[in-house]
């Protein structure tokens, strides 16, 4: 009946032990880094100061050229804008979008990395906007 | 080990009986004995910042048993005088089935004479409770205003009730504008106002804002405030009055629905702190394609003022729009 209790004792402490083992890494931002090496943006939004999408149509989003060409209506406010990106499961986005955006030089389009869940792939992303004329 | 059933036990049973039956026992209920004293209570009926030229509403409520008297008078006494039109109501309202507001009359109209607003009653009334509508004064623009409510009866008690101090903002406002393409298409912030061509050449250095319609092919343009400075694309065939031409600094809002300005129930106010801690010193200088229920965040060129301009109504064939708008003093 002993050998048994111990056996008991040995079985709890191997399973409480193996709980506590880490096999779920996170990266510097708390985020779980996955085995997935997917990377690529699925969708693209831009809204205005009001939070309505300024876009007069849906996003070309190339992932071979990687880019990401968006027509804006016309008198779209570029300084002022709030990006919104769609990421491949697990992705994020480098650097981290915390406000208003100004994409207003148009001739040197804002980059825009993915880095996928492994972290092992990054790929960037050009945002080309193109405002409608009058 | 032999069981004994519960059942066995009849006293206990007997006393879980008694004891679930006496928690069960009802008290009778007695009417509240009424104090024998003149009593008295008030509220603020009015909600959102309290706006000179606006009003602050109040109910005051009293009543003494009527073997100890009748009500006499009612007073209030505002800490700042109010403006012309302040009252205190002579009906006393109660709300019917139907949830209606009913006036009795109990008295002739309010006497105000400065701070003090008096309703002496000619009913034999032992209870009322009467509105009180205080029109904010110029005089109390970003200070403080308290209200004492007193109260009279016949037997010669006097009851009273303090309310506030309440913030008056500093804030103004003015609603329903028609602007007009083509016509009264100039606001002026400082004005509060909109002026046709010959308006706004005689006021040149006030013009803030200029409305204009246009329907295109290629893009959505349609009603627009726009800065006098801005590029002419975005004020296409317009020729401005001479002097016309100050940088008003705007953005484009939507679902902002202040209650003042929009009449709706939504029950959103801008408060003098949301033009405090306004920052469109990045904004541009037009807003085009502004629908019902959109509006604008405006600082002026000389930035003496920051507004809000809530568009109420829109109109396509007449090419006009209704605005209202709060504007706060920096």
């Amino acid at each position: 009946m002993k050998s048994i209790n111990v056996i008991y004792a040995l079985l709890i402490i191997v399973l409480a032990g193996s709980a506590c083992k880490k096999d779920n890494p996170v990266d510097e931002d708390g985020l779980l880094i996955t085995s997935r090496a997917e990377c690529a943006v699925t969708n693209f939004e831009l809204l205005g100061t009001d939070f309505v999408t300024v876009r007069t149509k849906a996003a070309a989003i190339d992932t071979t050229a990687q880019t990401i060409a968006v027509t804006v209506m016309f008198g779209t406010d570029l300084k002022n804008l709030y990006p919104q990106f769609t990421l491949s499961q697990d992705c994020k986005l480098d650097p981290k979008i915390t406000g208003r955006t100004d994409f207003s030089d148009l001739a040197n389009p804002r980059v825009y990395t993915v880095v996928s869940g492994n972290r092992q792939v990054r790929k960037p992303y050009k945002v080309l906007i193109t405002v409608q004329p009058r | 080990m032999k069981q004994t059933s519960i059942y066995n036990y009849p006293m206990a049973l007997l006393a879980i009986l008694v004891v679930v039956m006496a928690s069960c026992d009802k008290k009778d209920y007695a009417l509240p004995t009424a104090k024998d004293k003149l009593q008295n209570d008030a509220i603020k009926r009015s909600l959102g910042p309290n706006i000179v030229n606006d009003t602050i509403e109040f109910v005051y409520a009293m009543g003494i048993l009527p073997s100890k008297g009748k009500l006499v008078s009612a007073e209030v006494e505002a800490s700042i005088e109010g403006a012309a039109g302040t009252f205190l109501e002579h009906r006393s309202y109660y709300t019917n089935t139907s949830g209606v507001d009913v006036g009795v009359q109990i008295g002739d109209p309010s006497v105000t004479v400065k701070e003090k607003t008096t309703v002496t009653f000619t009913r034999d009334t032992s209870a009322a409770a009467l509105r009180y509508t205080y029109i904010v004064p110029e005089a109390a623009r970003g200070k403080t205003v308290s209200f004492t409510f007193t109260a009279r009866s016949s037997n010669g008690e006097t009851a009273t009730y303090k309310l506030g101090p309440y913030n008056v903002s500093k804030m103004d406002m003015k609603r329903l504008l028609t602007v007009v393409n083509g016509g009264n298409a100039y606001i002026s912030i400082e004005d509060m106002a909109v002026y046709n061509d010959a308006g706004a050449a005689a006021n040149a250095n006030k013009i803030d804002l200029v409305y204009l319609y246009r329907t295109y092919t290629t893009s959505t343009f349609t009603h627009a405030l726009v800065a006098p400075a801005a590029d002419a694309q975005y004020l296409p065939d317009i020729t401005l009055p001479a002097g016309v031409n100050r940088n008003t600094k705007i953005q484009r809002v939507f679902s902002l629905q202040d209650y003042d300005l929009a009449f709706s129930a939504v029950g959103v106010y801008i408060d003098d702190r949301d033009f405090q801690e306004l920052d469109i010193s990045n904004a541009p200088n037009f807003a085009i394609n502004l629908k019902a229920e959109a509006g604008i965040w405006v600082e002026t060129a000389d930035k003496k003022y920051r507004a809000y301009v809530y568009v109420n109504s829109i109109n396509n064939n007449a090419k006009s729009a209704v605005i209202s708008m709060k504007r706060y003093a920096l």
